[in-house]
């Protein structure tokens, strides 16, 4: 089955498909033309595209396609109650809800908030736990502001599930999003001072959990690269097993093998461009025993953003803020695209 | 009674169409009418800091202005981006 790849950019969404082999791709585009698109998706239980669209002039919206992108609907309504005395500045992740829940989506944005629909995005409702969260007071945005960029769910349980906030950490809910606890241990915040494994404050870039393994989640931080095998309970530095940085962004997996991860390294916080003059893809396929270095391209000086790598069962995909789109299968880089704008975020699906 | 003309982005968010005609005694009335009140204003109905409203060709801030059926409010985006 070939890939349609969603390729969120600073000017608009482009639909690139990809053939059974990822050798050849076909790009169009751009949709939504004006909007800076942060993360689109394909929801698999009905087709439907939706995009994080926001505007520097007009704000964060969702819009929903069900013509594949010929038209779409701008979600109303959406934004945060006047007595939270929060603005929403902007959308940031887009996550269908469990098979089980039809029309359900959760929906990640700036200053670290969460909306959850149940009408295919017709209304939006604020997760009020997470917005009045006890600890919110000990948050602090990083360079891409207070956002929450990753939600993460359970394979098997529809009231489990993970977000990630940069910069406050990673939070797991066990009641569908009724109450968040920091699950942060063993993580670290080498940017403080002093304690550099607080409960919380972490700058998670990107946390995944594997779809086929309950309980184990990736993550790619600022300060490192963490695997947990029980929920996010405890987490395990892997980034001193051969990668050369600790620091990157984005993190893909294979559904078909828990053990295996991609990141793309950048040389650190205050350069943050892929390290050794090139796009190179780090793979482990030992639980991040030791990590393997896949060359995209030589030179370069690349930089991948946290929604710029996305997998399905035959690849994995990175888009830089280059404008150029890879393909990595069976060990082999193909240049899907170049000359795109700015690559914000990559998501895969299958081509209908 | 007034008249409402959009720019490109937000004339596309409407369907195409540029021009309204809106019911309104205020310029916020007027805005909060349109197809993309919500792109206008944010979520506690105040003016958006990038988008700038001009009243019959003045600049204005004040959303609790009166229009009458002969005003004409153009709204504008302002420089931004890269």
């Amino acid at each position: 089955m070939g890939v349609l790849l969603l390729v969120g950019t600073r000017k608009g969404l482009f639909l690139i498909r990809g053939d059974d082999e990822r050798r050849s791709f076909e790009v169009e585009g751009p949709l939504l033309p004006g909007w800076e698109v942060k993360h689109a998706i394909a929801d698999p239980r009905d087709g439907s595209l939706y995009a994080c669209a926001n505007s520097w002039v007009y704000g964060g919206t969702v819009q929903r396609s069900t013509d594949m992108g010929k038209t779409w609907v701008r979600s109303e309504g959406l934004g945060l109650p006047e007595d939270s005395e929060l603005k929403l500045a902007s959308t940031w992740h887009l996550e269908p809800g469990h098979a089980s829940q039809p029309g359900t989506l959760w929906l990640g944005g700036e200053p670290g908030v969460l909306f959850r629909t149940d009408d295919s995005g017709a209304s939006w409702q604020v997760n009020e736990a997470l917005l009045g969260h006890a600890t919110r007071d000990r948050w602090s945005p990083g360079a891409g502001g207070l956002i929450t960029h990753s939600i993460t769910l359970d394979r098997d349980d529809p009231q489990l599930l993970w977000i990630g906030i940069s910069a406050a950490g990673v939070f797991r809910s066990e009641d569908g999003g009724g109450s968040w606890q920091p699950r942060n241990q063993g993580t670290e915040a080498c940017f403080f001072p002093e304690d550099r494994f607080p409960e919380l404050g972490q700058c998670v870039h990107k946390v995944l959990a594997h779809p086929g393994r309950p309980g184990r989640l990736w993550q790619q931080n600022h300060c490192g690269v963490y695997r947990s095998d029980d929920g996010g309970d405890s987490w395990e530095a892997l980034h001193q097993n051969g990668l050369p940085s600790e620091f990157g962004f984005g993190i893909a997996l294979d559904p078909a093998d828990p053990d295996t991860a991609f990141v793309v390294p950048e040389e650190g916080a205050e350069n943050r461009v892929t390290c050794d003059g090139r796009l190179g893809i780090y793979r482990t396929t030992d639980a991040g025993e030791s990590w393997e270095l896949i060359v995209a391209e030589e030179p370069a000086w690349a930089a991948v953003l946290r929604e710029g790598m996305s997998f399905d069962a035959e690849a994995v995909y990175v888009g830089a803020q280059s404008g150029h789109l890879y393909a990595l299968r069976h060990g082999e880089v193909v240049r899907a695209t170049e000359h795109l704008p700015p690559i914000l975020s990559v998501e895969a699906a299958p081509l209908q | 009674m007034a008249v409402v003309l959009l720019p490109g982005l937000l004339a596309t968010e409407s369907g195409g169409q540029k021009r309204f005609e809106v019911e309104a005694t205020t310029v916020g009335e007027a805005l909060c009418a349109l197809p993309v009140g919500d792109l206008v204003l944010d979520e506690h109905g105040e003016l958006r800091s990038l988008v700038h409203v001009y009243v019959d060709g003045e600049r204005t801030l004040d959303l609790a202005a009166s229009v009458s059926a002969t005003t004409q409010i153009r709204i504008v985006a302002a420089i931004a981006g890269g």
